[in-house]
């Protein structure tokens, strides 16, 4: 199907001259241009300043004290927290947008879920964590409601807010709409055809998902996923209203040396952030592994 | 632009126009309902015809510093003219050379106690750590630290920030270290307290606020009285709030004023600081409910009406911690909250 | 898989099976509740102020509320506008011409999850506010540092999306196509490509706005009347305002979005060149 216009593509530079190719780089000019000047200078700042003190002389130190017990303990407890809610956020994510896309629900659903799902995407920090306290507290909503009306006490049977659990639970609510936009096109992309043509030839439901749309669908989502590990790695303002910075994360504490009144090391700061960096760019590089992957089938 | 006299400030006449010619105030860190700033910003601009940029309210007093760092060949309105700090962080600020000194008219009835004698920085309004109560949700309100630790207050009480980052809550532990039989020199006794709340099932660990505390999530909080009063005022009863200043463990937080070395409108920092330092700004801030460090001079002279005075909280036998006091316990109680106090080592009850 | 296009055109839909369909509105639901529980709490907790509603007409007819609010709509507005000018010829050249440069335009677009905002505000800062440039000091400089920094959060989602838009067009065909009949760049952009991919520039465009709307960090470091900051002071300080205020600008947000929605219907036609599969 697509082997000719495969050869259409790779023909198409080759067959002019040599010059157009340079030129061709220069149309990409205004992007990057302005990643430079936007993004990608603060960062040469970031890495320039993780290497320098207070007074601005040239260390090493910085990188040094990552290797203290709590700051090893808060790039852990990140990355507990971001792979749990980017799996479990992109699993539930990935089977609403199915739902109002494909799952037969009445059409005027699936707009409703995208824009709502472009609002509560962003909705973070301190009203989010107000939201779920009063859902979700010891006198929350839910929590009197289950108490009242069922007996179920579900501080006594373990469940706490404030806590890793808790904020979980919390970041979902970020999660499930970032992936359910981000799914939605792909979900599109598999087409109501193939899903015909396959019950035409005696395939049920169960092998469809196994033979056709999970293969197709799975490098979009685990890269998805990966996408959503870095939203929840970044985000901080909602764990620190929540947990008053009891879960210890890599964002706390990079802010409580940025700003706050306490411990104010801002090369350490610059240096954690490298740190995430890093570890973005290994998840970074797995993503676009899967991208190339998923290319094959949606194009 | 219409100038509002406000009684009580008489500025300087070439202050005032060398002031409006820069035309701006810049602060930084200063909430609307912290110490009846909100107001008094509103009165000042209107007295003098300034206008006055709010930067960060919701700062720290380490971003106040940050922020003056970072700002040193910026003009712009992210710097800050003039800063409003915790006690440690004024000698902090003159170590980095962030200040620059002035002594307004009024230096001489500052209470000397609290001022930096070369004049860069100076001791403006202090509170008392007291306990926030919703009354719909405790009836038997607690009178001391000691209280707290009874099963009736199980999950209950919650501090108004991070102990390891923001300074209310910071000195919070180190009050109650006050009343648990410890010192001003060893907050120890504070951590100690908080592992036993945290046991008990009283603590809640997340950042309390006016929500919560009206929501009954934290019916119990640990803030600033300043703060508690105006949380009362502004609930009026919806629900109704007692603000108990503890019996034993009285600690008295210091803030301390400063300008910019690098304030990018001098004169206008200058007027702000005569406007704080006159009868006018002191009744604003005590208005707030923020005991002010002219106050033994206003009352000499009578000059705080009789409902405000009544107002203010009973600070006797309240304790200030030296700015070495402070900075140890900060030390003590950042570095070993989590692994003493922390979530995941305490066998909490949830 | 030649014969699909036929098989699309002729068979009528069916009905799905009644289990996977329970299956899906139980899901459904449930996300429904998760969703609404929160807002709900949140929606019952403004309503407890007195005199009944106070913190709904408060928040309406307190001017702090409507300037921050529509400060951070006309930057949101601003940002989309540029990101698109910015992004769409950028994902279309990649695509077209220069697929060699995809690693490093992506990698690009993923930085902004991964650097925390503080960092890239101090960066900023320390780039445009301090001499030479002092930008700060203009009265709209601070604005355009702040609709740069907010075109970079933007990234990821925008060029996602219209990159995936155009991944489902035929972008080559449709160029060649357009070229030999006399179009030059600009009006293939325009005309072709841009009215196809009117569902990823409504995506991109929506999580645009509500990362602007909701961003905190950046706007109070660069001293900007945004209305996260304005969000965040009053949550910490006030009780009921706050409940109403989320409410309030969560259902206004929701409503924009919709509009954008409705407006960017139109005509659903998608051109497709026939014989291209």
């Amino acid at each position: 199907m697509t082997a000719p216009a495969q050869t259409l593509v790779q023909g198409a530079p080759e067959a002019r001259p040599g010059r157009r190719r340079n030129l061709n780089f220069l149309g990409l000019a205004p992007f990057f241009i302005f990643a430079a000047l936007f993004l990608l200078i603060p960062v040469v700042f970031l890495v320039v300043g993780s290497l320098q003190d207070a007074q601005g002389n040239p260390t090493l130190a910085n990188y040094g004290d990552l290797s203290q017990n709590f700051i090893i303990d808060a790039y852990v407890t990140s990355i507990r927290v971001s792979l749990l809610t980017a799996i479990a956020g992109g699993l539930f994510g990935f089977l609403l947008a199915y739902a109002v896309i494909l799952g037969g629900l009445p059409s005027f659903l699936r707009p409703a879920l995208m824009t709502f799902s472009g609002v509560a995407s962003n909705f973070a920090g301190v009203p989010l964590a107000l939201a779920f306290i009063f859902t979700l507290g010891h006198v929350g909503l839910v929590t009197k409601f289950l108490l009242d009306s069922f007996g179920i006490d579900i501080y006594g049977g373990g469940f706490n807010l404030y806590s890793e659990v808790g904020l979980d639970v919390v970041y979902m609510y970020f999660q499930f709409p970032l992936m359910v936009l981000i799914m939605a096109p792909a979900i599109d992309g598999l087409r109501q055809d193939w899903r015909e043509a396959s019950a035409n030839l005696g395939a049920t439901p169960a092998e469809y998902w196994r033979h056709i749309a999970l293969p197709i669908l799975t490098p979009t989502l685990l890269g998805t996923m990966i996408l959503l590990f870095g939203n929840s790695f970044g985000a901080q303002a909602t764990a620190y209203v929540l947990t008053a910075g009891q879960v210890n994360l890599v964002t706390l504490v990079i802010s409580a040396q940025m700003s706050g009144d306490v411990l104010h090391n801002v090369g350490l700061g610059y240096s954690l952030a490298v740190g995430m960096i890093a570890i973005m760019a290994v998840a970074i590089f797995f993503y676009t592994l899967l991208q190339r992957r998923s290319e094959r089938w949606l194009r | 632009m219409s100038i509002v006299p406000v009684t009580g400030f008489t500025p300087d006449a070439t202050l005032l126009a060398a002031a409006q010619k820069e035309g701006t105030l810049n602060v930084i860190a200063l909430p609307p309902d912290w110490c009846n700033y909100g107001p008094m910003i509103t009165a000042f601009a209107g007295a003098t015809g300034l206008k006055v940029n709010s930067i960060t309210p919701d700062a720290g007093s380490g971003d106040e510093l940050t922020a003056i760092t970072s700002n040193k060949t910026n003009a712009g309105p992210q710097a800050p003219d003039v800063i409003d700090v915790g006690y440690s962080f004024g000698a902090q600020a003159v170590q980095q050379g962030l200040l620059q000194a002035y002594k307004v008219s009024t230096w001489s009835t500052i209470d000397p106690k609290t001022v930096d004698p070369n004049g860069m920085w100076y001791g403006d309004y202090y509170g008392v750590l007291s306990f926030a109560v919703n009354t719909q949700v405790v009836k038997d309100v607690p009178q001391d630290w000691s209280d707290l630790l009874k099963p009736e207050y199980a999950h209950q009480i919650a501090l108004a920030g991070d102990p390891t980052a923001s300074n209310q809550a910071i000195q919070s532990v180190e009050a109650s270290a006050l009343g648990n039989g410890g010192t001003l020199d060893n907050a120890q006794a504070g951590l100690d307290f908080f592992k036993k709340l945290q046991q008990a099932g009283n603590f809640v660990p997340t950042v309390g606020g006016q929500g919560t505390l009206a929501s009954g999530e934290t019916p119990i909080l640990i803030t600033w009285n300043y703060l508690a009063q105006s949380y009362s005022d502004a609930l009026k009863g919806n629900p109704a709030v007692q603000v108990v200043i503890p019996k034993t463990g009285r600690f008295g937080g210091i803030y301390v004023q400063g300008i910019s070395a690098y304030a990018p409108h001098p004169n206008a920092a200058k007027l702000w600081e005569e406007y704080l330092y006159s009868d006018a700004g002191q009744i604003g801030w005590l208005t707030g409910y923020c005991y002010t460090t002219r106050f033994a001079d206003l009352v000499s002279r009578n000059a705080i009406p009789a409902p405000l005075k009544a107002k203010l909280p009973d600070d006797t036998g309240v304790v200030f911690p030296s700015a070495d006091q402070l900075t140890a316990s900060k030390t003590l109680i950042t570095g070993n909250w989590k692994s003493q106090v922390g979530v995941s080592v305490a066998t909490a009850k949830p | 898989m030649t014969s699909s296009g036929a098989v699309a055109a002729t068979k009528p839909s069916r009905s799905r099976p009644s289990p996977a369909r329970f299956f899906w509105w139980v899901v459904f639901i449930l996300g429904v509740l998760y969703f609404f529980l929160p807002l709900l709490a949140t929606l019952l907790f403004a309503l407890r102020s007195q005199p009944f509603l106070s913190a709904f007409t408060d928040t309406l007819t307190a001017s702090d509320f409507w300037s921050a609010l529509g400060y951070s709509f006309v930057i949101g507005i601003i940002t989309i506008i540029i990101s698109v000018v910015l992004i769409l010829p950028t994902a279309f050249w990649v695509r077209l011409r220069v697929p060699r440069a995809r690693p490093f335009v992506e990698f690009i677009t993923l930085l902004p999850f991964v650097i925390p905002p503080v960092v890239i505000v101090f960066g900023l800062l320390q780039m445009y506010a301090n001499k030479p440039l002092s930008l700060t000091t203009a009265p709209y400089g601070s604005d355009l540092l702040l609709i740069g920094a907010y075109v970079v959060l933007s990234l990821p989602y925008m060029y996602r999306s219209i990159d995936a838009g155009l991944r489902t067009l035929d972008i080559l065909t449709l160029t060649e196509a357009a070229q030999s009949m006399g179009a030059g760049w600009g009006r293939i952009l325009v005309q072709i490509i841009l009215p196809n991919l009117r569902v990823s520039l409504l995506s991109g465009a929506f999580l645009t706005l509500a990362i602007v709307v909701g961003e905190y960090t950046i706007a109070s470091f660069l001293a900007r009347p945004a209305f996260g900051p304005f969000i965040a002071l009053i949550g910490r300080n006030e009780a009921y305002r706050p409940a109403a205020v989320a409410i309030i600008s969560f259902g206004l947000t929701w409503l924009a979005m919709g509009v954008i929605a409705v407006i960017g219907r139109g005509s659903r036609t998608r051109i497709r060149v026939v014989g291209a599969h």
